[in-house]
């Protein structure tokens, strides 16, 4: 490789040099051990995987099992799945492109210990008991709960989400609307300004009991109450990140010819972007909390309430497949609002360094 | 001649500050009365604090006298407007814009980008930044971002060119490439150029005329036609010759003193 630089720089073709064959020749070298490490860590997952399905089928159990093959099938589909990365990264490294097996490399320990996690907690459940069945259960117990409810959990999600987007949504668009106009109007700050102070340090969850009293809807009180933890977030954010926009643009648009409603919508609200995405994640977080509190304590249907319902009927095993919904749902939508910013925001690679 | 000829009249015209913490008022102006006309580039020089950048934001309709006028063609300046394009200090592009659409900010306000694009493509070629034009302006280096805010303002073909120090942020070589750039341009059109500057050199290389200023209160101690052929040697003896006659009037004279 050493050989191969000094040649190219020799006869005089680093002028033609890809940006893919500088890197490629700047890399740092491995030696053979550290390429035979790679391998094996890249292949690490499947060992693990066997690992979870030896310690499921081999080790008798504790307590009656019914549908066993669930968590079996589970964890196959998984296996599946890792296969199936691996050959599209491998396809796309005879294609030349060595950044996704470099990055299922980076991340094959994860998924190595998320097997042997299963492993573990197959063990501890359903095989010695040690976590008391049928309190904490085991995953094929959650999968099978999950399966056979769910048209209904499909439902409590949907709710859910209808609840949490109907809210949040309202919540954002008032909120950039009078975030916005008080960012650029005083007068507007001098009324809007007192209620921000006086309501914004009361906790959304705070509300909850007294929309259970007054509103005639709980879903309302519901939406208005995500609504209200939303447009406080976005508000304080757009306002603040209109107000921080610098004189010099303004004069540099004005001097352009710009007339007083563009300087709002094409040099203040652009420039406002990063600190509006800033609230707006802050509200979807905030909207996630309100609702769950809201669907426990009083909403009759969403998966917070799904959750509480279980409990009741000491279902612990739909209890444990909702939080696993749950899980997934949050982490679905606060990923799609980070690729949203990423887009919208592309020109600021590069402006913080 | 050129068919937009323009001549802008400064009348008696004075500039006030409040300070923030005190009382009292800064004079950055004191009662300034000159003529200035297309195909002059007119170079303003003096220390900081002479009022100089404030002239050049009054023509710009950025801020409006305490006393006195200023008129273009006998009509007073009451805003900021396109046919007045200013260049900062700072490039102050819109980071969130490409460099295409930087260039084009100005039509688009106005509603004219449509069927100008190639006004645009044009002005990307003045300044051959043909393979940036897709790049955001955090990816530029700071030559390259002061020539986009050039033909940014330069596009909706002003009458009057306010350049305010637009140099000043650069390194030397970069500077002395882009004086020519720009007077290759002025040269082109004639339009009136107003520069400020604190570099004498500078103010004598690119200027017709050089108005030197001086504070407290600011106000213009000489105006001097700068008499000689394009493009100007900086070390021949006529220009040693303006540059000594302007330092001893800024009171920076050493040897040479006359």
């Amino acid at each position: 490789m050493q050989g191969n630089q000094v040649g190219a720089a020799e006869s005089g073709k680093l002028q033609e040099l890809t940006k893919k064959q500088l890197l490629e020749l700047e890399r740092e070298k491995k030696s053979k051990l550290q390429r035979w490490m790679d391998l094996v860590i890249w292949l690490l997952p499947f060992l693990g995987g066997l690992a979870a399905v030896l310690e499921y089928t081999q080790i008798p159990d504790n307590s009656m099992n019914r549908n066993p093959n669930t968590y079996l099938g589970f964890l196959l589909i998984l296996i599946v799945c890792y296969a199936a990365y691996c050959v599209v990264s491998v396809a796309a490294l005879t294609k030349g492109n060595r950044d996704m097996i470099d990055q299922q490399r980076y991340r094959a320990p994860l998924f190595t210990a998320l097997f042997l996690l299963f492993a573990i907690y197959d063990y501890l459940t359903l095989k010695t008991g040690i976590l008391t069945q049928p309190f904490v259960p085991c995953l094929n117990f959650v999968l099978n709960a999950a399966w056979t409810d769910r048209a209904m959990l499909l439902d409590c999600t949907v709710h859910t989400l209808m609840l949490l987007f109907l809210g949040y949504f309202i919540g954002v668009a008032v909120g950039l609307v009078t975030g916005i106009t008080c960012g650029y109007s005083k007068r507007c700050r001098y009324w809007v300004d007192p209620i921000i102070k006086f309501l914004g340090p009361i906790p959304t969850s705070t509300w909850i009991p007294i929309m259970m009293v007054i509103a005639s809807s709980l879903f309302g009180g519901a939406v208005f109450i995500i609504a209200l933890g939303s447009w406080f977030a976005v508000t304080v954010a757009a306002m603040t990140g209109i107000s921080n926009v610098d004189a010099e643009y303004f004069e540099a648009a004005k001097t352009l010819g710009a007339s007083n409603r563009q300087l709002v919508f094409r040099v203040a609200i652009p420039h406002a972007m990063p600190s509006i995405f800033q609230g707006c994640t802050q509200a979807m977080s905030s909207s996630c909390t309100a609702i769950m509190i809201a669907e426990m304590l009083g909403v009759k249907s969403g998966l917070g309430w799904y959750m509480n319902w279980s409990k009741s009927w000491a279902s612990y095993d739909k209890m444990f497949a909702a939080l696993f919904v749950i899980c997934f749902i949050f982490t679905v939508v606060t990923k799609s609002l980070e690729a949203i910013k990423r887009h919208v925001l592309r020109w600021q690679v590069g402006v913080e360094k | 001649m050129n068919k937009t000829h323009v001549t802008l009249k400064l009348d008696n015209v004075s500039k006030g500050f409040a300070k923030i913490e005190t009382d009292e008022v800064t004079h950055a102006l004191d009662h300034i009365t000159t003529t200035m006309e297309s195909g002059e580039f007119i170079s303003l020089v003096g220390p900081s604090g002479c009022g100089k950048s404030t002239i050049l934001r009054l023509i710009a309709g950025l801020i409006q006298p305490t006393t006195g006028t200023l008129t273009v063609d006998g009509k007073v300046i009451e805003g900021p407007a396109p046919d007045r394009g200013m260049v900062f200090q700072k490039a102050t592009l819109f980071p969130w814009l490409t460099v295409w659409d930087n260039i084009a900010f100005s039509l688009k306000m106005q509603g004219k980008l449509k069927g100008n694009e190639d006004k645009v493509e044009n002005m990307i070629k003045i300044i051959g930044l043909e393979d940036f034009k897709d790049d955001y302006p955090a990816q530029l280096s700071g030559g390259m971002a002061q020539r986009v805010a050039l033909v940014r303002s330069l596009i909706n073909e002003p009458d009057i060119l306010l350049l305010d120090e637009p140099l000043g942020a650069l390194d030397a070589f970069t500077r002395m490439n882009m004086q020519d750039e720009i007077l290759k341009i002025w040269q082109r059109k004639q339009q009136l150029a107003i520069m400020v500057t604190h570099d004498v050199d500078e103010a004598i290389y690119m200027g017709t005329r050089v108005l030197v200023m001086d504070a407290h209160p600011g106000r213009v101690i000489a105006d001097i036609t700068i008499d000689l052929p394009a493009p100007r040697d900086r070390s021949s003896q006529a220009f040693v010759a303006y540059r000594n006659d302007i330092l001893n009037k800024l009171h920076f004279g050493g040897r040479n003193a006359s």
